[in-house]
């Protein structure tokens, strides 16, 4: 899933994360040990440019790690500190109105991308943006029944059901995505099974418990 | 159908296509449009676009209903189903008795003669040797595509292939992917908000994937931007329940 990115962009390495079954942020490939640990690092602070990126679906480009302030993502910047990384940046994972993760990309000479290779970047981040959520699913496999082969995430009953709990929670497709995959995962059910019951109005998610 | 009204037909249909082609076309909404054209022509009751997408899976991205058993028929053909083989083949797959196909696809001959569809068309989308996805047609009487019918269809999902192309047609290969990738995204978009009017008014979601087109048409938009425009509440969904329900 990384080559499109080592391969067309000038970059060192390259890592993807995404929300899992559980609907948290979790590690889904890394292409060295330094992008691993940058993945790593961002899970257990919270924070940094790949949690931004999923959060608000915008890229963050930091083409200078040693020059830039890192004052939204502190203790990171911190930790950025002990790594050879010169440059860093996050390309969100875009389904339609939802940022289902970010895919992160770094190089150990400072420069920033091309306007050219930022669309670059996000072509190749929105072509495995599917994928990588049926990866995740995968990995997840044994907390529900077996996804459809048909292309779960692309299923329409998942995205209608996204669009759904926006109205029923009053919130953003991102986190109606989120809170759908969180419950399918509690309740030990397939994705796209719970979909199916908020379509078919079996579910609300505004009279769901906490 | 006589040849005279056939030819009438065809040339309306590239004209109302051509006027699709502007500057700001929507690939979903062209698709649409095209879709539904070819099944009026060649006389068939329903019909459905897939598209291939970056994993090589194929997609449903504009269908003559929104209904879900239709949806999944599709989807079926996609599967274990004659769009596999158009796709492969790179040619018209007409299966004139569904019935009669035996235990080829089971699951899609079985599912397709429960709601009544007794034969199949499946054409592919191509572009200079490279098949983008394919046109399934369905028709409730049995009979296979003529020679001439076949012509038809293939000239009118050429028009689709070139509409995907379209917008700037110099980086070939780069486009066409980022192209197929844009109707696949936008076609999710279009899922989301189908799914925000489903639970905010009384619309079906057929109604409501038909009053986001109207709305678009009305306003001079995009159906992707009509979409987001409803996720993201900067369009109201009262002003698109006025605009009205068409059919």
């Amino acid at each position: 899933m990384l080559v499109p990115f080592l391969t067309a962009l000038p970059i060192t390495g390259a890592f993807i994360s995404v929300s899992d079954a559980s609907g948290r942020q979790s590690s889904l490939c890394s292409s060295d040990p330094v992008a691993a640990r940058l993945d790593e690092l961002q899970f257990e602070l919270g924070e940094g440019p790949q949690r931004e990126a999923t959060r608000t679906g915008a890229a963050v480009l930091i083409a200078d790690v040693a020059e830039s302030s890192h004052a939204r993502w502190p203790i990171f910047g911190m930790a950025l500190r002990e790594l050879d990384v010169a440059a860093l940046f996050a390309i969100p994972l875009v389904l339609g109105a939802v940022t289902v993760g970010a895919v992160g990309l770094y190089r150990s000479i400072p420069g920033n991308l091309t306007d050219q290779e930022l669309s670059t970047a996000t072509a190749a981040a929105s072509a495995i943006a599917s994928v990588a959520v049926r990866h995740a699913l995968a990995a997840a496999g044994e907390y529900g029944a077996p996804e459809s082969s048909a292309a779960p995430a692309m299923r329409r009953e998942i995205h209608q059901a996204t669009g759904m709990i926006v109205v029923q929670l009053e919130t953003t497709a991102t986190i109606a995505y989120s809170r759908l995959f969180a419950h399918a995962f509690g309740s030990a059910r397939s994705v796209h099974d719970v979909a199916h019951d908020v379509v078919s109005r079996r579910l609300n998610f505004e009279t769901l418990p906490e | 159908m006589s040849n005279a009204s056939r030819e009438a037909q065809l040339s309306a249909a590239f004209v109302k296509l051509a006027d699709t082609l502007t500057a700001d076309f929507d690939v979903v909404d062209l698709l649409h449009t095209l879709v539904e054209e070819c099944a009026t022509i060649l006389d068939t009751e329903a019909g459905g676009i897939m598209l291939l997408d970056a994993a090589g899976d194929l997609h449903l991205v504009a269908s003559t209903s929104e209904e879900a058993s239709l949806v999944e028929i599709m989807q079926l053909t996609a599967g274990a189903g004659p769009c596999v083989d158009a796709f492969a083949s790179g040619t018209t797959v007409t299966v004139g008795d569904i019935e009669a196909s035996g235990s080829r696809w089971p699951a899609f001959r079985d599912e397709a003669l429960k709601h009544g569809f007794k034969s199949v068309h499946s054409t592919p989308l191509r572009l200079r040797g490279r098949v983008l996805g394919a046109m399934n047609l369905f028709s409730i009487r049995v009979g296979e595509l003529n020679p001439a019918d076949i012509v038809v269809a293939q000239a009118l999902a050429d028009v689709a292939s070139i509409g995907i192309l379209h917008e700037r047609s110099t980086r070939e290969k780069e486009i066409v992917s980022e192209q197929l990738r844009y109707a696949l995204d936008t076609r999710i978009l279009v899922e989301q908000a189908k799914g925000v009017l489903f639970e905010s008014t009384p619309m079906t979601m057929h109604e409501s994937f038909g009053s986001l087109r109207t709305y678009a048409r009305d306003h001079g938009m995009t159906l992707r931007i009509v979409a987001s425009g409803i996720i993201d509440r900067s369009i109201g969904v009262d002003d698109l329940v006025r605009a009205g329900v068409p059919k």
